[in-house]
């Protein structure tokens, strides 16, 4: 083996080693990193549940009417125990709230719909809010089941009555169209396909991370989005604080 | 040796120091998974400008584009491709005109700093895009925009995506519009049927992939019109932190938190 040979050889035998030192290095600072959140966790579970005991008087009152609409994302794998989720809509009404909006991307919770609505007390779904003249309730809480169909497909429906209606109409040559295609007519033909147009509050997600997985993005543009956690572990105190917080946010729009 | 040389040399033995600390951490974070694509929604000017007493209307957003080019440069150190930046949304033509006025003004100036850099060999690598409703911009800003891009065109290290008179719902619009004119334009007897990959074709964002990270200075838990529809299988991180303050650190965990929810977010992108 001449010296070059012998250089290449111990090059690639120290780039190994500090490859797998750099690997190591990753490794520990990952496990410090996870045992910060096993103690930022232990310390929101402690708070939880003294806000949950009323030992925190800043949570004993809310302004709720703030909060006209809430949204629920659920992660799949969580959307498949809908007893947890029909707990949180018990608490949910504990609370004050009074309309809902449940998503999961693959529409497992409008599976459960039927059964969902005849578990939690007061619970009518939303568009039936206002067909009924007499409810039993007096304060029922309006509920709306939404999926990942409900966002870019539900989209496309509208986009295509528009664009029915566009072929149809006699428009001038080298038209582009900005009469016909505007944030108005979208939102009347997201209607007229049976969608809600309008937007939550406030977006608690249950599941690993914070992500909206797929919430309509039409409806999403100053809705708070706060985390939660797994839903296996949900909190009533962590409810309690998350509400509490949005009703002290002061948005501006942009302006 | 006077005093002034002795401080300037030991500025750059510090700052030759610094870089060297700076790589040996990001060669680290690249032992895992880094982001393909990072946005970031820049919120915290006008507060950081009120905190530090700094008068001027465009005080704030000066302070702003400093963090701006720190930003890009660690990303460009870290082998990040694509970054987005919430420029200036729609709705924020709506605050008051001499303040609109004013930051207008500075992204020309800016703009003409960065063309200037990239003519003199100085930008490496970096290719910048603007997108949003470029239309809604003074002639100026428009046309220096247009040759920023240009003069850009064949750098390939980063791509910046600086989003300007944007939202989403403004960008949704556009696309539907932009799709269904093409379809009327460019068919024969086929029924005229639009899909979702024809609208998206159509807008703004298109030139870079979803995001997999989006970072929110300024305490903010929300996206504020921004990339709402190329997000669903983004990690949303949001910071106290002020736009002008954000640093090295909150980047880093930022990123952090990404390759620990790496597993998960590959596994959501399978059953897309």
């Amino acid at each position: 083996m001449d010296l070059n040979q012998s250089m290449r050889l111990l090059s690639s035998w120290i780039a190994q080693i500090g490859g797998l030192g750099l690997d190591l290095l990753w490794r520990f600072i990952h496990l410090v990193v996870s045992l910060w959140y096993i103690v930022s966790g232990i310390i929101e579970a402690v708070e939880s549940y003294a806000i949950s005991l009323g030992l925190n008087k800043k949570y004993s009152s809310i302004n709720i009417e703030k909060l006209r609409c809430l949204a629920v994302v659920v992660d799949i794998e969580e959307a498949r125990d809908v007893s947890k989720v029909i707990e949180l809509l018990q608490w949910l009404r504990t609370i004050g709230v009074k309309q809902v909006g449940l998503f999961d991307s693959q529409g497992l919770l409008k599976k459960s719909k039927d059964m969902i609505l005849g578990t939690v007390p007061g619970s009518v779904l939303s568009e039936e809010i206002g067909e009924k003249n007499s409810s039993p309730d007096q304060n029922p809480l309006a509920l709306e089941f939404i999926s990942s169909s409900d966002n870019k497909e539900a989209v496309m429906k509208a986009a295509n009555i528009l664009l029915q209606d566009y072929l149809k109409s006699s428009r001038p040559e080298n038209d582009k169209g900005e009469n016909f295609f505007t944030e108005t007519h979208l939102n009347e033909a997201l209607r007229v396909v049976g969608e809600n147009v309008h937007a939550p509050d406030l977006l608690l997600v249950y599941g690993p991370i914070r992500s909206h997985l797929g919430f309509p993005a039409w409806r999403l543009r100053y809705t708070e989005i706060v985390h939660m956690g797994s839903l296996n572990y949900m909190r009533y105190g962590s409810l309690l604080k998350a509400i509490h917080k949005f009703t002290g946010v002061h948005q501006n729009y942009g302006t | 040796m006077n005093t002034q040389e002795e401080v300037g040399e030991f500025t750059q033995i510090f700052n030759a120091l610094m870089s060297l600390m700076r790589k040996f951490i990001f060669k680290v974070l690249c032992a895992g998974p880094i982001p393909n694509h990072v946005s970031f929604i820049m919120d915290g000017n006008r507060r950081f400008a009120k905190k530090h007493n700094l008068t001027g209307l465009d005080a704030g957003h000066r302070a702003g584009f400093i963090s701006v080019t720190y930003v890009l440069q660690y990303c460009k150190e870290i082998g990040i491709p694509y970054v987005t930046l919430y420029a200036f949304g729609v709705d924020n033509f709506k605050r008051q005109p001499e303040e609109v006025e004013c930051v207008m003004d500075l992204m020309l100036e800016k703009v003409e700093y960065t063309i200037n850099q990239a003519v003199s060999g100085n930008l490496n690598g970096v290719r910048v895009f603007f997108v949003g409703d470029l239309t809604s911009l003074n002639e100026r800003l428009r046309v220096a925009a247009q040759r920023l891009m240009e003069v850009t065109e064949e750098n390939k290290d980063l791509m910046v995506v600086v989003c300007v008179a944007y939202s989403t719902s403004h960008e949704i619009v556009h696309a539907v519009r932009e799709s269904c004119v093409r379809k009327c334009d460019g068919t024969g007897d086929d029924p005229v049927v639009l899909q979702v990959s024809d609208v998206e074709e159509c807008m703004y964002t298109s030139v870079v992939p979803d995001p997999d990270l989006v970072i929110r200075t300024g305490g903010g838990d929300r996206l504020s019109n921004f990339m709402t529809w190329q997000t669903s299988r983004s990690l949303l991180h949001s910071t106290a932190t002020l736009w002008p303050e954000l640093g090295l650190w909150h980047l880093v965990w930022a990123i952090l938190k990404f390759q620990r929810m790496q597993d998960y977010l590959e596994k959501k992108k399978k059953l897309d």
